[in-house]
């Protein structure tokens, strides 16, 4: 069943592998780089510059970040709890809305739709946002402020809605419903079911973003157990940065500020467990992105 | 049916295009100035009050009722934050039944979070300093007029400040703060080695000759001794484009080091009597020197793309810093020499003040505490901070924590942190900068180097014209009228004084003819125009004459 490959095919194959292990190259270098440059001693690094292979390997960045193991242990089981109740509570209310959206039998519909899609494009700005959470709902400080806003986003919606139409034809939700299925069981015993591909989506967005996210912990939280992990790793760069300004205009002890390796260090922590998370749901990621495409 | 739709569709183009405009005129600035004016008219109701205390005559203040403020600081909380809190509230409740509790803003977005903080009003007591824009918050009504409440309230801390000090930090002739009590000398220098100075006989570089002759006899003795490592991160702003370029203090007598923004300056002596220097002869004459400099090798063919390495010093990459450089960096050096092992490296510093005679503490603005206007107790919240910065035991608690917790002194009394690799309290651990009081301040152990310098430039500032005053640093800009230019200004400094003050350029002469062409298209004049007007009159109102 081997099948003669002609002289362009071998070409064009050649090609397109040059290609892509030129790709991958530049995608995984910097990650050796930073993981080899997290194991370097630092002032190798200030003298001599990174390298792919680490020299003079030291674990002291690592012994750094983790000197208080308490409060980045903390930082991690935070941001658990926003990933996993966020994500729960967020994959929930998409695919309800999505699937509200979808049915032809909701009147307003549009008018629902368009007031969702509408916020993507036109927002009430920072301002507005932050008084909104800060003075009116009074949610500063409180956990809630840090998951709450990320709940549902109008893309994860209109992407869930694409999911549902695309999925399950109209026909079949109709012949349930003459056999008397109301809108929870056609929902949970046929929509579901074949929404495997979309809830791996949605949720793998909406896990990412939580666990990216430092902005809202910047912005709400007044309590340092409450920080996100990116938000922790963050501020402390910043606080090296902001105090090495400072101390050009009043005397403020800037010793013991990170170092380069230990910035390095930090984004091995913050990326290693999603790196290690990718390829477990990528199948999904993949299968669930060209699900509205042509298929045979 | 039809109609339905239609109806909905016209309303919502409406809302829509109201949206829209609501967008372009709502600017953030806009919503900013609402809130604030809606603050002010209520602060005008707690004024009333004030006044109304005020006729009762030096009553006491009432404190029957338990107030609890929050006091809005920079930076990240201590780990025993509330620890503290705690030792500081049971002497608050019971002096004058009130409580704080400090929030931080953290490092990260610090300068957008404190103007949400100053919108949203929620705080009481706030940080405020001349890097967190205090003359411009304070015009446009951020803060609360301080004037009668120091008197009414708090004459202690009144008497504590000094009015020379609150004279300093007000704006259009009213109080909005009030500065901390510890004079501090941030002066920019030189930090040079002087163990290798000693090693190769070489002249203190007290002088631009010097400085040179330093440098040289380095490179003659260890050509692989790298020199200088300057580059442009330092040299942000409208002063200077290359950190190189400081080192011209030596020369100058300027009111302000590298003199002021768009090229001008004017002498410490007569401030009001502002001259150019970018269009002058002593400019040509100085990026010469550069150029030499340059030639010579003091520093990369490429500083003018290489990144800052702040710790070049520190690893023996360079031998001498000269921009961006302060007493308490100094101090920093000579521990890091100590930790690294470096026994035998010496650094030494020398402030430009102390060739050129102009020398003056850290300004008053630098670090301040003002209420926040909207404040529902002002009278209590400028009572609490007279208790922090006035009452000894409170001070030091919520300056360096709890003793035996947090810190011990030795006999001579200097302060000793309890667990110092990761401390739980630090020294400041709040960050409450504005609260240091010259007379209660714990001195730690660098303190010793640190008050002996102080001194020495407090000898030579009390012999200025204007003694021991900061003047340049009180100066706050408002560029609205001139933003466009001044981008503009801005650009060329990078492309076109840069390469000058780095010395990178073939010809000097064609290239500073080059450089005052580009800056004179940029619109140079309409800031320099706008920034004199603004000075002049500042240096007027503050009788900086």
């Amino acid at each position: 069943m081997k099948i003669k490959k002609n002289a362009s095919t071998i070409v064009f194959e050649v090609i397109t592998y040059a290609m892509l292990t030129i790709g991958a190259l530049v995608c995984v270098l910097p990650f050796i780089i930073i993981l080899s440059g997290s194991f370097t001693d630092n002032t190798t690094i200030l003298t001599k510059g990174y390298s792919l292979l680490p020299r003079n390997i030291t674990l002291s960045a690592y012994k750094t970040i983790f000197r208080a193991p308490k409060d980045i242990l903390q930082a991690y089981k935070m941001t658990l709890y926003y990933t996993i109740v966020g994500t729960t509570l967020g994959l929930f209310m998409i695919t309800l809305t999505g699937y509200v959206i979808s049915r032809r039998e909701f009147k307003y519909r549009n008018q629902v739709s368009f007031l969702i899609y509408f916020t993507s494009i036109f927002g009430g700005g920072m301002i507005p946002w932050y008084l909104m959470y800060a003075n009116v709902l009074n949610m500063k400080g409180s956990t809630f402020a840090i998951w709450f806003p990320a709940l549902m986003s109008p893309f994860l919606v209109i992407l869930m809605r694409t999911f549902i139409v695309g999925s399950v034809p109209e026909a079949i939700t109709e012949s349930a419903k003459i056999d008397g299925a109301g809108h929870f069981t056609i929902f949970t015993r046929i929509v579901l079911p074949v929404l495997g591909p979309g809830l791996a989506t949605v949720g793998l967005f909406l896990a990412l973003g939580y666990w990216n996210d430092w902005y809202r912990s910047s912005m709400f939280s007044t309590n340092s157990e409450t920080w996100e992990l990116q938000f922790y790793l963050y501020d402390l760069l910043n606080a090296t940065t902001a105090l090495k300004q400072m101390s050009q205009s009043t005397s403020i002890s800037t010793a013991d500020l990170p170092t380069e390796s230990v910035k390095l260090a930090m984004a091995v922590v913050a990326t290693g467990p999603v790196l290690l998370l990718y390829p477990f749901v990528q199948k999904y990621f993949v299968s669930g992105i060209t699900v509205g495409a042509v298929k045979g | 049916m039809k109609k339905a739709n239609k109806t909905v569709s016209v309303l919502l183009t409406v809302a829509m295009t109201l949206m829209l405009g609501g967008c372009g005129a709502q600017s953030a600035a806009d919503s900013m100035e609402d809130v604030v004016t809606e603050e002010t008219a209520v602060a005008q109701g707690g004024e009333e009050t004030a006044e109304t205390t005020e006729e009762a005559e030096t009553a006491e203040l009432d404190t029957s009722e338990r107030v609890d403020l929050v006091f809005y600081v920079m930076g990240d909380a201590p780990a025993d934050e509330e620890m503290v809190e705690d030792a500081i509230n049971d002497i608050l409740l019971e002096k004058l039944n009130a409580t704080i509790d400090m929030q931080f803003s953290t490092w990260t977005d610090f300068q957008q979070k404190y103007s949400l903080e100053l919108t949203a009003g929620s705080a009481d007591l706030i940080y405020v300093a001349n890097w967190l824009n205090y003359g411009q918050l304070a015009q446009s009504g951020a803060f609360m007029e301080l004037d009668e409440l120091l008197d009414t309230v708090a004459p202690d801390l009144k008497a504590a400040a000094g009015d020379a000090n609150l004279n300093m930090c007000s704006v259009d002739g009213k109080i909005y703060a009030v500065p901390c009590t510890w004079a501090e000398y941030v002066s920019n220098g030189v930090k040079y080695r002087e163990d290798l100075r000693e090693k190769y006989d070489l002249p203190v570089p007290d002088s631009l000759e010097n400085f040179e002759a330093y440098l040289l006899g380095i490179q003659e003795n260890d050509p692989s001794q790298g020199l200088l490592t300057v580059t442009t991160e330092e040299s942000q702003g409208f002063l200077t484009a290359f950190d190189a370029a400081w080192i011209f203090n030596y020369k100058y007598s300027w009111v302000n080091i590298n003199g002021l923004p768009y090229g001008l300056t004017a002498d410490y002596d007569s401030p009001m009597d502002v001259y150019d220097y970018w269009y002058s002869d002593d400019f040509v004459e100085d990026m010469k020197l550069m150029k030499k400099w340059a030639d010579l090798g003091f520093w990369s063919k490429s500083a003018l793309s290489d990144t800052n390495n702040s710790e070049s010093y520190k690893n023996g990459l360079c031998v001498a810093e000269i921009a961006g450089q302060n007493p308490n960096k100094q101090i920093t050096a000579i521990q890091d020499f100590q930790n690294d092992g470096h026994d035998d490296w010496e650094s030494e510093y020398i402030a430009y003040g102390e060739v050129n005679g102009v020398i003056y503490p850290g300004h008053a603005t630098q670090n301040a505490t003002a209420i926040v206007n909207g404040c529902q107790n002002p009278e209590r919240a400028l009572k609490v901070l007279e208790l922090l910065m006035t009452d000894q035991e409170l001070n030091n608690l919520i300056q360096a924590g709890i003793e035996g917790v947090h810190y011990t002194l030795d006999d001579q009394g200097v302060y000793t942190n309890l667990n110092p690799s990761n401390p739980t309290f630090a020294y400041e651990g709040f960050n409450t900068w504005a609260l240091r009081n010259g007379d209660y301040k714990l001195p730690q152990e660098s303190d010793i180097i640190l008050n002996e310098m102080f001194e020495k430039y407090e000898e030579i500032g009390s012999q200025t014209k204007f003694p021991n005053v900061n003047i340049y640093d009180g100066f706050s800009e408002n560029y609205d009228a001139y933003a466009a230019e001044r981008t503009a200004v801005s650009n060329v400094m990078k492309q076109y004084l840069a390469p000058l003050q780095a010395g990178l350029v073939d010809d000097v002469d064609s290239a500073v003819e080059e450089f005052r062409r580009k800056m004179t298209d940029a619109g140079i004049d309409v800031c320099r125009e706008g920034f004199e007007q603004q000075w002049i009159a500042y240096c007027e109102e503050y009788g900086y004459k």
